[in-house]
């Protein structure tokens, strides 16, 4: 588990450095990391969630990395939606200014 | 210029008629706006060598996406008016003048106007569940936007000021997003819509704009639209100081 976690860390570590992953995302995919080393740490806890519950201590972990999962997804596609819209937007304007620049360009010569 | 009308046709893929309808609009003596949608043939080459002004969108978005660059566009030239017509030869640009004399008219307030394939006149033919889904549309409109419009899907339009400048702000882009979301939230945010029948060629080629799976998904946006108010940004009408047409609204 905590080796687990350490490796998800220096991945994500190393994304970023790379510039492959920009440091918004970074600190969230660090985050995640961190909680999987911790949850080692935390397994007795767990194990007694588990009892309340009446889960298994592995069913409690998979419920709340599952959580994890679907903010993370819900944050990315929230993401997606922004950028589309501005990518729209930034296409629209690319348009109309290539537009003026083709008129600017007749009146030129 | 700003009392003409523009035509705006978006084209995607539509090398074989952009060139015939543009010289029929502009025939009709209109100014003529090209929006080509990112289009992978060579609609470009010959929306441009017909002379008229053109958009070239970098990437494909969307009529909706087309039709706000158009507005735009036309909203930064000083225009008032708009008139959407397809890029596949199916609108006939003589009807263009009728739907601006709608909008013209004084006491109605108009500030779009829909043609209609099928108030009258026109015998389109067109499939029975196509029919339907359209019937069904229309009827959504009827009930929470209180205009009875008999082909809410049609791409045939003219849109006035202040509806063409909030249109230019914000505008739908997703499928059917264009037409049906467009009009069910003007009309329920109080802009005035009306209709005119027209008589639409076969389309050439391309796909027709409503089957069962786009029924489906408008719908579901009709839905989501009337329940949660989640749309496009679109301010209010301003009041008018007469009273409304009452053939146009029901």
């Amino acid at each position: 588990m905590a080796a687990g976690g350490a490796l998800i860390m220096t991945v994500v570590l190393r994304l970023a450095r790379r510039r492959l992953l920009s440091t918004r995302y970074a600190i969230g995919w660090l985050a995640v990391g961190a909680m999987v080393a911790l949850a080692a740490g935390i397994m007795p806890f767990v194990g007694r969630i588990g009892k309340l519950a009446n889960m298994s201590p592995t069913a409690v972990l998979l419920a709340m990395s599952s959580v994890l999962l679907l903010v993370i997804s819900v944050q990315l596609s929230i993401s997606v939606s922004q950028l589309q819209e501005r990518l729209r937007t930034t296409a629209e304007a690319h348009a109309l200014l290539a537009r003026r620049l083709d008129e600017v360009e007749r009146r030129a010569e | 210029m700003p009392n003409d009308p523009l035509v705006v046709i978006p084209a995607f893929n539509e090398q074989d008629c952009i060139g015939e309808v543009v010289r029929e609009v502009t025939a009709a003596g209109h100014d003529c706006l090209v929006v080509d949608d990112g289009s992978t043939d060579h609609t470009l080459a010959v929306a441009r060598a017909t002379g008229v002004p053109v958009l070239a969108l970098p990437i494909n978005l969307g009529v909706g996406g087309a039709l706000r660059a158009g507005f735009r566009y036309a909203v930064d030239h000083g225009y008032s008016i708009v008139v959407q017509v397809d890029a596949d030869g199916q609108h006939v640009a003589s009807h263009v003048d009728e739907l601006i004399a709608a909008l013209a008219d004084d006491g109605a307030h108009l500030d779009m106007v829909v043609g209609s394939r099928f108030s009258g006149g026109s015998d389109y033919d067109i499939s029975r569940v196509r029919r339907w889904c359209i019937r069904l549309l229309s009827w959504v409109i009827a009930r929470s936007g209180h205009v009875a419009l008999t082909d809410p899907t049609s791409g045939f339009r003219a849109i006035r000021s202040p509806l063409l400048d909030a249109f230019a702000a914000d505008f739908p882009h997703h499928y059917l997003g264009d037409t049906f979301e467009a009009i069910l939230v003007s009309a329920r945010r109080g802009y005035r819509i009306g209709e005119v029948p027209v008589v639409m060629r076969p389309r050439q080629g391309g796909r027709p704009s409503a089957d069962v799976m786009a029924l489906g998904q408008a719908m579901a946006r009709a839905c989501t639209i009337l329940l949660t108010g989640t749309t496009f940004d679109l301010p209010s009408r301003a009041p008018v100081d007469d009273p409304p047409a009452s053939a146009d609204r029901s």
